[in-house]
Parts: C-alpha cells; sequence; structure tokens
C-alpha cells in the first residue's frame, strides 16, 4: 500500500509539470479551429492546402494563422474534452448538444466583451436574441451557429401510393388525421408496414408536438416543461396532452401500423424507406416541403417519390438554437485572436467556404445557379477535401454555396423564416442542472426504461404511463422541476 | 464403462455439435455481408438469400482506400507489440515464481492491483503524450496498456511455480549459471506452453485494438485495422442519432446499413481465420505435445 | 557481526538480479498503470476544466451519492453479482470441458479445426454480436420467429420484452463468446500434466472418466483457483456491450439486463459528468479489491501453495 501512495504522489508531481507549450517563431497569433465533420477526413495534402489558403486571408486581415483540425463527427466531443484536459492546444471548439455542460464545467471562455472588440459584426448578425441562448449568469459563452432552425414538423410518405389510393393530403392537419390514411394504406398494402421508426426506439411523432419548450432537455427525454406560452414548469409525461399522444400511438401499434420491433430497431430509417416495405415517417426539418420531398425522393425513395405533409408549425425555444455553438477554450493563450477568426467563419464567405467545400476548382465546382457540386468523375468520398456535410454546424450557413436544386429565394424565405417563427417565453433561458445531477442519473435510467415502449406504442399507457410516472416521481423528478421553475422565475425576472 | 476409443469418439461428438453451434452465427453474419440490402430488410437474416450483392465490401475499400495499409499496420504492430510483452511478461513472472525471493508476494500484489485500479483514460492520455511524445507514431499502437498484462503475468507464474522444480534451479546454480543465464537457458524455453497462450492472446489483444488507434492517432497513415472499421461504424452510428444535425440524413443515406457491419466484422475476422492453423502448428504445439494421449 | 553483514550480503546478491530480471516490467507497470491512478481524485472532485484535475475543488463523497439514492440500487447490484456468478461457474465448468475434449483429440486434424473455430465468437466486437442475436431473435424477420416457430405454426415471441428469457440468453452469449477462448488456459494447464501419471493409472485400469475426476481436474486446481480470484476481482465490473448493446437496449427487459455499468451509462450519457464517472469506477474498484483480498484469504488458510499472494 505504502507503495502505492508514493508511487501516486510521483504521478501528482509529474504531471503538474507538464505544461510546456509549443513555441512558435513568427508573428502571427497560431489559432488551432477544431470542427467536427461528417465526410472523410481529408488527407494531409488536402488539408494543408486548404489551410494555407484560409491563411492567406486570415494573415491579411486578422493577422492570425489557423491551423485546422477536422475530427470525425463521432468522435469529436471525446476527442476535443481530452485534448483540452491534456493542455492541447485548441482554441476554438464547438459543442455540439453539449453547450451547458461544457459551460458548467468550465470549459469555454468568457466573451461577453471580446465579441464587442473582436467580432461586432457577428454580434450584429446574430442578434441579442439568439445570443441570450449562449448566456450563462449574465456572461455570455458562445456564438451559436447561424442557420435555418424554423423547423416544421412533417409526415413524409410515399407519394405513389398516395396516388394510387387517391388520398387527398390537404386536409390533413394534424396526427390523429393520419390514422384514416394508415387504414387505407395497411388494407391495400398488407405486405408493407406503414410507419418506420427514426431510429432505435424513436418514431419521432414528438416532431409533431406543438408548442412545448423543453428547457434544455431534449424531446426524446423531457424533465419539466413549459407548454404553450405558459411559464409554469409541470411534468410533460403526466399531462392529458402526452397521453392522447400514446394512446394515439397504440392504436397505431395494435392496428399493425408500426414496426413491432420499433423499441429496438436496428436499421435506419434511410434504410427502412429505401427497401420499399415502409410507407412513411415522421421527422422534423427546418427545410421548406417541396425542397425536402426532392432531397428525400433521392435519398430514401428507393425509386419511388416522396412527399412530405407538413403539420406543425415553427416553434423555437433555447435548445433550437444552441444545438450547436462555438466557443473558445478557457485556457486558450490567445483569446482576441480566435475570436476574430470565428467572426470570419460567420462573415467571410471565403473563409467558410474554404473550409466547408475546399478549394474550388480541384474539390467542388460551381454551375451556373451558384450551386457547388463535384467535379467531373469525383465525388465527396474522392476529392482531396470535403467537409460539405458539415453544413448547418459550421459558421453562417446562408453564406454558404447553395446545395443544387435550391435558391437564393429559398434562403431569403428561411432568413424570415427564423425571425417570424413563434418564440418560447423562456427563450434565451438555461436551465443549469448541477445542483440535481443525481436526479438526473435517475430520471434519464427510468425514462429509457419506459418512453421506448410507448413512444412506439408496445406499451399500453394506460397501465405504463402511470407506472411510468410513478417511477419518475420516485426518482426525483419533482427536484428538477422545482429546480427548473427557481431558475426560471429568477430568469423571467431579470429578462422583463 | 467408458472405454478410452468410446471417449474420443464422444469428444468428437461434443465437439462437432457445439462447433456447429458456434459457427451457425458466424456463418449468418458472412452471408448477411454478402446479401443484399434491401432483401436483407425485406427478407431477413438467411443462410440462402435471394440476392446477393457485393455492394458493402466495395463500400469499404471505397471508404478506405488504405485499407490494405492498414493490415500493415496491424500485423507489424501485432507481432512488434507480441513480441515485446512476452519478453517482458515472462521477466517479470519469473522472480515472483522463485520461492527464495525475498519480494515475489509483494511483486504479485504489485501486478495483481493493476488489474483492480485504474485511473481511466485521462492521466494515461496526458503521460504518454506529454512525457513520451507517443502521439501521431507507430509506438503508441505498442506502448499504452498491453505490453504487461496482470492475468499473463500471473499465469506464466502460476505454471513456473507448479511445472518447475526449484531442484533444476538449484542445480543451475551449483553450476555456476547466473540468474539472467538461467532465465534465457532453462526458464524461457521452458515456459513454452504457456507463452504459447499468452502469445495467443496478446497478439489478438494488439490485432483486435482500436482505443490505442482512437485516442492517439490522427494521422490517417497509422489507422490499424480494427481503428479504421471501428471509424466506418462509428460514424454511421453517430448520424443516424444525430439525424436531424447537418447533412446527417444526406450522409446517412449514402452508407448500406447492416450488410457493412457485418462486412466489417468479416474483414476483421477473416485474416485471422486464415492465419491461425498456421499459427495454431508452432503456438499450440507446445501445448498440445505435452498433452494426454488418449 | 561478519557473518550478519555476509548473509545480508548474500540475500542482496540473491535479491538483486531477480529484481533486474523484473524491473522491465515494474517499470512499465509504474507508468501505464500506477502513474495514471492519480486519476481516481477525479471521483472526489468536481472537475472544471480551466483548473485541471489537480486544482478542481474537492467535494468530498458527492460524486458517489448517485450510485446509492436509487430505487434501481439493489436491482444492479443484484444483477452485476448474479451474473457474474453465473459465468464464473458455468463459464469455468465449459471452459474445462472443451479443454478436456480438445486435449482427448490430441493432434488430429480435427482438433485444431474444432478449437480454430471455438476462439473465433471472442474476435467479434459486441456490437457485431448483438447484430447476430438481434438477427435471430427479432420479431419480425428473426431467424427462430421466422425460420422455427412460423413453420411449425407457433406464434412468434416478442423476445425483446420477454424478460423470463434474457437471464438464459445472456448466459448463453457470453458462453458462446467466451469459453472457446479461455479453455485455451486449461489446454496449457493440461499438457502441464506429467503423462506417466496417465500412463501409470491406465496400467492400473482407471477409465478416462476416473482419470479426469483424479488426474486432470486436481491438477488443473492451481489454475482455476487464479482464475477464479481474478474473477472475483471483476466481480462488479460487467460487460457494457453484453448488457446494453445486445438486449438493443430495451426498456422492458431493465429488470433483468441492468447492471452497475449500463446504469452509470444511461444515467450520466447527456451530461458527461467525469466526477461521476470516475466515482463509479473507483467503487467498482474499491469493492472487487476487497472481494478479492477475502477470496485470496480463504485461499490462503484452505490451501496455503494456492495463494495468489
Amino acid at each position: 500500500m505504502k507503495k502505492t501512495v508514493v508511487t501516486l504522489m510521483a504521478a501528482g508531481l509529474l504531471a503538474g509539470a507538464i505544461v510546456a507549450m509549443p513555441v512558435y517563431a513568427d508573428d502571427y497569433d497560431q489559432v488551432t479551429f477544431a470542427y467536427a465533420t461528417m465526410n472523410n477526413l481529408p488527407t494531409e495534402e488536402g488539408l494543408s492546402t486548404v489551410q494555407e489558403a484560409v491563411n492567406e486571408i486570415t494573415r491579411e486581415k486578422i493577422g492570425v494563422e489557423v491551423t485546422l483540425k477536422p475530427i470525425g463527427l463521432a468522435d469529436y466531443t471525446q476527442s476535443v474534452t481530452l485534448s483540452l484536459q491534456a493542455g492541447e492546444k485548441i482554441d476554438v471548439l464547438s459543442s455540439i448538444y453539449t453547450f451547458a455542460s461544457d459551460v458548467s464545467n468550465g470549459m469555454l471562455y468568457d466573451i461577453t466583451d471580446l465579441i464587442d472588440e473582436a467580432a461586432p459584426e457577428t454580434k450584429e448578425l446574430i442578434g441579442e436574441d439568439w445570443l441570450k441562448t449562449c448566456m450563462y449568469e449574465g456572461s455570455l459563452y458562445a456564438l451559436p451557429t447561424y442557420k435555418p432552425v424554423a423547423s416544421h414538423g412533417y409526415f413524409v410518405c410515399r407519394q405513389d401510393i398516395l396516388d394510387e389510393l387517391g388520398i387527398d393530403v390537404s386536409t390533413v392537419k394534424s396526427a390523429e388525421d393520419l390514422t384514416d390514411i394508415f387504414a387505407q394504406v395497411a388494407e391495400a398494402h398488407p405486405e408493407m408496414t406503414v410507419l418506420a421508426p427514426l431510429s432505435q426506439g424513436n418514431l419521432d411523432e414528438g416532431s409533431l408536438w406543438y408548442g412545448i419548450d423543453y428547457l434544455s432537455d431534449s424531446r426524446e427525454k423531457a424533465y419539466g416543461v413549459l407548454f404553450d406560452g405558459d411559464t409554469t414548469v409541470k411534468n410533460l409525461y403526466e399531462s392529458d396532452y402526452f397521453m392522447e399522444q400514446s394512446k394515439l400511438v397504440r392504436e397505431w401499434y395494435e392496428a399493425g401500423y408500426i414496426m413491432k420491433d420499433a423499441a429496438t430497431t436496428t436499421s435506419s430509417v434511410s434504410e427502412l424507406m429505401t427497401s420499399g416495405n415502409y410507407f412513411g415517417h415522421f421527422t422534423e426539418n427546418g427545410l421548406m416541403p417541396e425542397d425536402l420531398a426532392a432531397i428525400l425522393t433521392s435519398l430514401e425513395g428507393g425509386g419511388n417519390p416522396i412527399t412530405v405533409i407538413d403539420l406543425r408549425e415553427p416553434y423555437i425555444s433555447t435548445s433550437t438554437i444552441n444545438m450547436v455553438t462555438w466557443g473558445i477554450a478557457s485556457n486558450t493563450k490567445v483569446p482576441e485572436a480566435a475570436m476574430k477568426f470565428l467572426n470570419l467563419t460567420y462573415t467571410d464567405p471565403d473563409v467558410l467556404n474554404l473550409i466547408i467545400f475546399g478549394l474550388e476548382g480541384r474539390d467542388y465546382v460551381l454551375d451556373e445557379d451558384g450551386c457547388y457540386g463535384y467535379p467531373e468523375g469525383q465525388d465527396a468520398a474522392t476529392v482531396p477535401y470535403t467537409a460539405a456535410l458539415s453544413n448547418g454546424i459550421i459558421g453562417n450557413a446562408f453564406i454558404m454555396h447553395r446545395s443544387v436544386g435550391t435558391s437564393e429565394e429559398d434562403n431569403e424565405a428561411l432568413l424570415e423564416a427564423n425571425k417570424t417563427a413563434t418564440v418560447s417565453p423562456a427563450l434565451g433561458f438555461m436551465f443549469d442542472s448541477t445542483d440535481v445531477s443525481i436526479q438526473y442519473t435517475a430520471v434519464n435510467n427510468v425514462a429509457s426504461q419506459y418512453l421506448p415502449g410507448l413512444l412506439c406504442g408496445s406499451t399500453d399507457p394506460e397501465t405504463e404511463l402511470p407506472a411510468f410516472v410513478d417511477a419518475l416521481n420516485a426518482a426525483g423528478l419533482q427536484d428538477i422541476i422545482d429546480a427548473k421553475q427557481k431558475q426560471l422565475d429568477v430568469w423571467l425576472a431579470e429578462n422583463k | 464403462m467408458l472405454t478410452s476409443k468410446k471417449f474420443n469418439r464422444f469428444a468428437t461428438i461434443f465437439l462437432a455439435i457445439l462447433v456447429c453451434l458456434t459457427v451457425f452465427p458466424i456463418l449468418l453474419i458472412v452471408m448477411a455481408s454478402i446479401t443484399d440490402e434491401n432483401t436483407l430488410l425485406r427478407e431477413g437474416y438467411s443462410l440462402f438469400p435471394s440476392k446477393f450483392s457485393a455492394g458493402a465490401y466495395y463500400y469499404i475499400i471505397q471508404q478506405g482506400a488504405m485499407i490494405f495499409r492498414a493490415y500493415g499496420v496491424t500485423i507489424f504492430t501485432t507481432l512488434i507489440g507480441t513480441v515485446i510483452s512476452l519478453m517482458l511478461t515472462t521477466m517479470l513472472a519469473y522472480p515472483m515464481s522463485r520461492k527464495s525471493f525475498k519480494y515475489s508476494n509483494a511483486l504479485s500484489f504489485f501486478v495483481f492491483f493493476t488489474m483492480l485500479f485504474n485511473g481511466g483514460i485521462v492521466p494515461s492520455y496526458i503521460i504518454w503524450t506529454r512525457l513520451f511524445h507517443i502521439k501521431n507514431t507507430i509506438f503508441a499502437l505498442i506502448l499504452p496498456n498491453y505490453l504487461v498484462s496482470a492475468v499473463n503475468v500471473i499465469l506464466v507464474k502460476n505454471y513456473y511455480s507448479n511445472n518447475v522444480p526449484d531442484a533444476l534451479i538449484e542445480a543451475a546454480q551449483i553450476d555456476g549459471a547466473k540468474e539472467m543465464q538461467i532465465f534465457w537457458k532453462i526458464m524461457f524455453p521452458l515456459a513454452k506452453p504457456v507463452v504459447a497462450t499468452i502469445a495467443l492472446f496478446t497478439g489478438l489483444s494488439y490485432w483486435n485494438d482500436w482505443t490505442n488507434g482512437l485516442y492517439y492517432i490522427d494521422d490517417a497513415k497509422l489507422y490499424s485495422v480494427q481503428l479504421l472499421l471501428m471509424k466506418i461504424m462509428n460514424n454511421v452510428d453517430m448520424l443516424k442519432s444525430n439525424i436531424s444535425l447537418g447533412g446527417a440524413g444526406e450522409a446517412l443515406a449514402q452508407v448500406p446499413g447492416t450488410s457493412v457491419r457485418m462486412a466489417i466484422a468479416v474483414i476483421g475476422v477473416l485474416p485471422i481465420m486464415v492465419i491461425y492453423p498456421f499459427i495454431q502448428k508452432y503456438l499450440i504445439k507446445g501445448v498440445v505435445v505435452g498433452a494426454v494421449k488418449g | 557481526m561478519q557473518t550478519k553483514v555476509k548473509e545480508k550480503k548474500s540475500t542482496r546478491q540473491k535479491t538483486a538480479p531477480l529484481f533486474l530480471i523484473a524491473l522491465p516490467g515494474i517499470v512499465y507497470l509504474l507508468i501505464n498503470n500506477y502513474l495514471p491512478m492519480a486519476g481516481l481524485f477525479l471521483a472526489f472532485k468536481r472537475y472544471n476544466f480551466m483548473k485541471g484535475i489537480f486544482s478542481s475543488d474537492w467535494c468530498g463523497f458527492d460524486n458517489f451519492k448517485f450510485l446509492f439514492t436509487t430505487k434501481d440500487a439493489w436491482i444492479m447490484t443484484r444483477n452485476t453479482i448474479l451474473y457474474n456468478l453465473a459465468f464464473i461457474i458455468l463459464g469455468t465448468a465449459m471452459s474445462i470441458l472443451i479443454a478436456i475434449l480438445l486435449c482427448e483429440l490430441g493432434q488430429k486434424l480435427r482438433a485444431k479445426l474444432f478449437q480454430s473455430v471455438l476462439i473465433l465468437p471472442n474476435m467479434l466486437s459486441w456490437v457485431i454480436v448483438s447484430f447476430v442475436v438481434f438477427a435471430i431473435l427479432n420479431a419480425d424477420s428473426g431467424f427462430i420467429n421466422n425460420a422455427i416457430l412460423k413453420p411449425l405454426g407457433i406464434e412468434g415471441v416478442s423476445w425483446y420484452t420477454f424478460t423470463g428469457a434474457w437471464p438464459i440468453i445472456l448466459i448463453i452469449t457470453n458462453l458462446w463468446k467466451s469459453a472457446g477462448y479461455s479453455s485455451i488456459v486449461y489446454m496449457a494447464g493440461i499438457s502441464g500434466i506429467d503423462k506417466s501419471l496417465y500412463e501409470s493409472a491406465a496400467l492400473d485400469g482407471a477409465t478416462k472418466l476416473q482419470q479426469i475426476k483424479n488426474i486432470t481436474l486436481p491438477m488443473l486446481k492451481p489454475t482455476v483457483i487464479t482464475m477464479t480470484i481474478m474473477s472475483v476481482g471483476r466481480m462488479f465490473y460487467s460487460d457494457f456491450g453484453l448488457f446494453y448493446q445486445v438486449p438493443q437496449n430495451s426498456g422492458a427487459l431493465f429488470p433483468v439486463t441492468q447492471t452497475i455499468d449500463t446504469y452509470v451509462y444511461r444515467g450520466l450519457m447527456e451530461n458527461n459528468n467525469i466526477g461521476m464517472s470516475s466515482a463509479a469506477g473507483f467503487y467498482q474498484s474499491i469493492i472487487g479489491f476487497i472481494l478479492v483480498l477475502a477470496a485470496n484469504a480463504i485461499v490462503r488458510k484452505l490451501d496455503r501453495d494456492n495463494a495468489m499472494f
């Protein structure tokens, strides 16, 4: 045992001694920019040429040299966290779903004043209302990505089958209205399953729920929500609304419209739809119905036309906006340079398009409408550099090259929708769950036990929902709701 | 009465049944990897699918043009890692097994303790990257985690204590042999069966490892096979669970799902299936030579 | 006085070379295992990136509370222990059986073939195994419902909600994956047995079963004891993949699939609380440590030679 103690002490000393930072000889501030990519990682050569092209701009404009550090989306959060803990150099990073915990862990730099000095254009672009979603105890810690957020709740389904059965969808306005259609499809096509789950244990009928602010939780697991403009925090699962929704899904399940294994399936929605065995699925998306339908027809139609039925208006709350945010690492040595560079990713199309699409001519080409495509004979997997799928998770989505089939007007419409969508009265409020983290671990477990069954209709809400609510309460849900209410009241008082 | 012959037959039959049960799910994987994706969804898994497709393998090869390079990296690290590991392990185990060695118990405890407690990835990462600078070098795939495993050390130690009589060592000492000589000339060769066993264990852990690569390697040139496959698979998973993020839906629709995973399993395991009988000849010889003759 | 010095010197002479041989291994374990144990402090800290591991604030046992203040504490602890017991007992029995039978076949080609196949499942990751299990069990197109029950005219079973079946499914899956692999250790053990023992037993007219009972099993005892003590140290751990991925995270199965590791994962999934996950690991280790000391003490009492330390 003694030996162990000695070793532990040695470890402490050693780790304490590890502080050396790399030294740069040149005059430019060095900024390391870590971003998530959903494409293949670029080749070394592809990356260094793009980096040099970015640097040509940044040296001149802001006197900064950037090191680009693309990381696969799957590893992003873990990789960045580990690097920061080890004191490796990362200055600019994004929080993907993790803004709240990143702030409370002290990972992010306070940029309240910095934004005025180094990024006034971005501040104006994003606007006070949106920036509020990245504030914590009165200080600003990050910038939300600037992109279309006015998402609709859609039902996506096979146009050819609607046509075949002569179904008119223009009168369909809610989930209840779909029951009839499902019945007709099931009768005419007994070999098909009507509803495909969006992902394991998730039909995503929640994308049709309107006017709920999940208060820093997700739609998949919500502990304490605001209903439609009200400011009293309530338990979603105890509401009549949730009971009705669950009964509806249960009805679908019992009628055989939902795949039996929806709660445990391993297949993704695009796999299922492409197979031609499924009629449709729910989803939430910020695109216009026609654009989405066009994209989905090629992505998951499997040769059949896809149509999109709009069933829910946009409703914006804090987590809609701060889902992906950009901040500066709290241990950075170059906060100002980092902020200036971040500013460019929101305001300078050349810089942003280099990071997303690479070099024009080599990695992508533009057609006469200004939409991007890959050079002759190449695709996303073969060009030396592309991060094209990271659109919407870096900087400002409105100054990027557009994808084929979209127009400048679409962009304007989306921008307009961002501004006109209904917003939650708690927009800008962020819940700090530190004091109830114990309760969170317990309710998370309860929710993973009961929710998939309820959301996929495989369990009976009449008996299971009350059991679920009891289990939540036993796990301390009320503490969470109380804590939320308390913080919300303080916030409301300050933001009146 | 159970005669030798009958027992031998029983062994064959029993094992044959066991092998069939073991191999059935593996065959399902292999077949699924060459089944057309839609057929897989429509008809479920089958040993005799109605439509075949090499799409999954095509996808993997296209994704990882470096897959052959990755095999090279894996083979290199597996060989070097296993050899070093065998040295360190037997050298550590031998003194522990000597009853005359004062610290043998303390050393056993010292080794065993590492099996129970670990400080997690963060401090390990700091030590290996900041003190030893192994990030993005081939050493990152060899040094962390696998060189000395407590289980292996204890297996070798037990083998020595149970199978090597003290008299042998004493005799060597009387002949004037130094400890190092005793170890090399007598003890190491004597440990053949158990060395064969732990060589297999260690070799397989190097072959199957992707965590070292995940933490310490950014450079695609140093990806091992398992890391490469893991990255492909993780990305598919991540896209699935973040379908509303950026171009995730678009990215997802471009990847075949289930059959790719199966192909990944096959690509990871296939070389071992091919090579194993050859290795087995040498490795398990030690084991089987001494075994009971029927 | 003189003799004492001499004695001391001679022990050092005996000790030093042996110590030198062990040194490279010791150094490696210090670097790879002992230095990082500094991270165990995190279990008692509220981690803050700005302050780092060493300057973050202490928070006593706060990080441990979530493991005990839940109603599930009993279920997850019970499941973890019971499954581990089942794995230790059945796993050992199965591995020894396979080892004995394989050795019985000796150098024959089929022995090699059988062994190659039996260790294969160990090389598949749990994700892949979970897919295989899903292929066999899923309600709509799974092998059992589709290819076995349907032709017999029996209605399909919804396996992923059938709580009663899962203890058996998990145990079989675990045996399938690991028994062949662990049998290698016992094969090595058997090969170390002096063959003349069997020869003289055979001359005395002992049957195969008697030989196994009276020679093989007793000779394997030390290996069994060592392997068991090592498994006891992992008593509070569970294979995350087996309990999370194989049951496809099915909520209905929680009463029989929830273990400490899955509880921690599900609980901390959404906020990566480093302190709390370290605390869980620390708790699992310390209990394992106590259990090992106890197991070792018992072995020591009964059979001194086979104790680990």
